[in-house]
């Protein structure tokens, strides 16, 4: 699903951000990243959703070279992913409602379509109740199920997640990890990258070990 | 189509709630400037029709002193019709000559009484084309040639000075007019901007769920010549009640001296320009402005 081939991020001159990471995901995996904080996580998922070019390296996705993707297909590209991150991106002028349905009126899905779908998607992650909320008026833990709610709507083939529990509770890491594993249950592809360590041992799966931007370690459970 | 035009304009006018005083501001910049820009239109426009109505009264007259016979006159009259820049030509006999004078004096006519008929010279008019003004010396010049016309009178000095005022009014008009556009698309650019400040996240976060750059910006766009277009509405409203209220009067009492009879507003075609002009300053402002926020790449 995801390959990476000597994937090379330079910030600065003579200071990589990652350095030759070649690795392979397949369709329907649950890959963990970790390391330290500075390990270079972030900016691999960054490049995978091509919101970073890499300085080398090649990266493709279903079989499709998206290392120099055209500005203008990025949307395509994101469309087919869901994204979650550690601060939650929510539209707070929007209601819990709009933001879930906002990837797919962007899709130019049809309105009883969408409505259907978020909520269903909104009573997965226990929200349907809350729909007509502002996200601001919803505690962490529910901003970050609204913000699993958004991506997962589109049913995405990859499912990139940058420390999503990093701010929440540990029981409300694990509604999220829950819903994670749902998600994967049905087909998507996970990549998450954490440094919890207590959450690969209760969850365990894949996990690739970053240290200063280098694989280090890539471990079945 | 229709619910997606609604979609957008929903979202626009859900954007410029959410931030009324920006939006306000954003209005008054173009209402302002294209109010100034009225102003000066409309000044311009009544000059203009002053010298156009002067510049079709003016007319070349040849005196004859001695009044030709028929066939001379014919071949004359033929003779010039035949210039590329005449439009027309009309003899003026003595006769005609001294009853147009008597007309003209009205109440004082019996001052001529113990005149003669042919006492003013009989005379050609000749009026040329209005777009083959500039010509005037030339057509001057070639009916000089033939002695026989005598004097040659035409009143291009004081017209030429009164185009050459014309043209400077519109320079300043156009400099000033240009000028203030261009304050007000940028005083409009950074306005959207401020408001673009605060959705930053918002505009982030769209991207990242596989917006394209039109669907973000759309909303934007719209807002931006909205605005514009109110203010353009405006600066109409705005210039209309000054002048009915100072333009007519102030400038109607320059230029009814001159002959003018009326001062009017700016025809039907430009107070559409106007507010067409507010959209699209409303429009490439924001335009600018979003250039920078809506990024789906660090490249
Ligand atoms: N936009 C950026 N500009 C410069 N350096 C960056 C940028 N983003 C990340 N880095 C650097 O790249 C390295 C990896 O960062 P990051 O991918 O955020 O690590 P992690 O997510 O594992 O904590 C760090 O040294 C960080 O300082
Ligand atoms: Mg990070």
């Amino acid at each position: 699903m995801i390959q990476l081939f000597n994937l090379t991020k330079a910030f600065q001159r003579d200071q990589n951000a990652l350095s030759d990471v070649t690795l392979r995901v397949t369709k329907g995996e649950f890959v963990y990243l970790t390391g330290p904080s500075g390990a270079g996580k972030s900016t691999l998922l960054k490049m995978i959703c091509c919101a970073e070019r890499p300085t080398r390296g090649q990266i493709l996705m279903d079989g499709r070279n998206i290392t120099q993707l055209a500005t203008r297909y990025i949307p395509h590209l994101r469309r087919n992913l869901g994204i979650v991150f550690q601060d939650f991106k929510l539209l707070n002028r929007r209601t819990v409602f709009e933001n879930v349905a906002f990837p797919l009126e962007v899709q130019g899905r049809r309105r009883i379509e969408i409505s259907k779908k978020v909520y269903n998607v909104l009573k997965q992650v226990g929200l349907e109740h809350r729909l007509s909320h502002n996200p601001l008026q919803l505690s962490g833990g529910e901003q970050q199920r609204v913000a699993v709610a958004r991506a997962l709507v589109v049913d995405p083939l990859v499912l990139l997640a940058d420390e999503p529990t990093g701010n929440l509770d540990p029981d409300v890491t694990m509604d999220i990890m829950e819903l994670f594993k749902g998600a994967n249950a049905r087909g998507t592809t996970i990549v998450m990258a954490t440094h919890d360590r207590g959450l690969i041992r209760q969850f365990p799966r894949r996990v690739i070990a970053l240290e200063a931007g280098r694989v280090v370690g890539d471990n079945q459970p | 189509m229709i619910g997606q035009v609604v979609y957008f304009l929903r979202r626009a006018l859900r954007n410029m709630l959410y931030s009324p005083v920006l939006s306000a501001a954003s209005i008054f910049t173009v209402g302002v400037a294209l109010a100034l820009l009225a102003f000066f239109a409309i000044a311009v426009l009544n000059v203009q029709r002053l010298t156009a109505s002067w510049a079709a009264e003016l007319a070349v007259v040849a005196y004859l002193e001695q009044p030709p016979d028929g066939t001379v006159l014919n071949r004359w009259l033929s003779e010039i019709r035949a210039y590329p820049e005449v439009a027309e030509v009309t003899y003026v006999s003595r006769q005609e000559a001294y009853q147009r004078f008597k007309k003209r004096l009205g109440n004082d006519a019996d001052l001529l009484d113990g005149l003669g008929a042919d006492v003013l010279p009989a005379s050609l008019e000749i009026r040329l084309k209005p777009e083959q003004r500039e010509a005037m010396a030339a057509v001057v010049e070639r009916l000089g040639r033939n002695k026989a016309l005598g004097e040659l009178h035409y009143g291009r000095e004081w017209l030429e000075r009164f185009e050459a005022f014309l043209l400077l009014l519109r320079t300043i008009g156009a400099a000033l007019g240009g000028f203030l556009v261009l304050a007000a698309l940028v005083i409009v650019a950074n306005t959207i901007k401020l408001t673009l400040y605060a959705r930053q996240d918002e505009l982030e976060a769209m991207t990242m769920v596989g917006a394209t750059a039109l669907f973000i910006k759309l909303p934007y766009l719209i807002e931006g010549a909205l605005q514009g277009l109110f203010g353009g509405m405006m600066a109409l409203l705005v210039s209309f009640v000054a002048f009915r209220v100072i333009l007519r009067e102030s400038l109607g009492n320059i230029l009814l001296l001159t002959g003018i009879d009326t001062i009017h507003f700016l025809p039907f075609a430009w107070q559409g320009l106007l507010v067409v002009a507010g959209a699209l300053i409303g429009l490439l402002g924001s335009l600018l402005a979003l250039r920078k926020f809506v990024r789906f790449c660090q490249d």
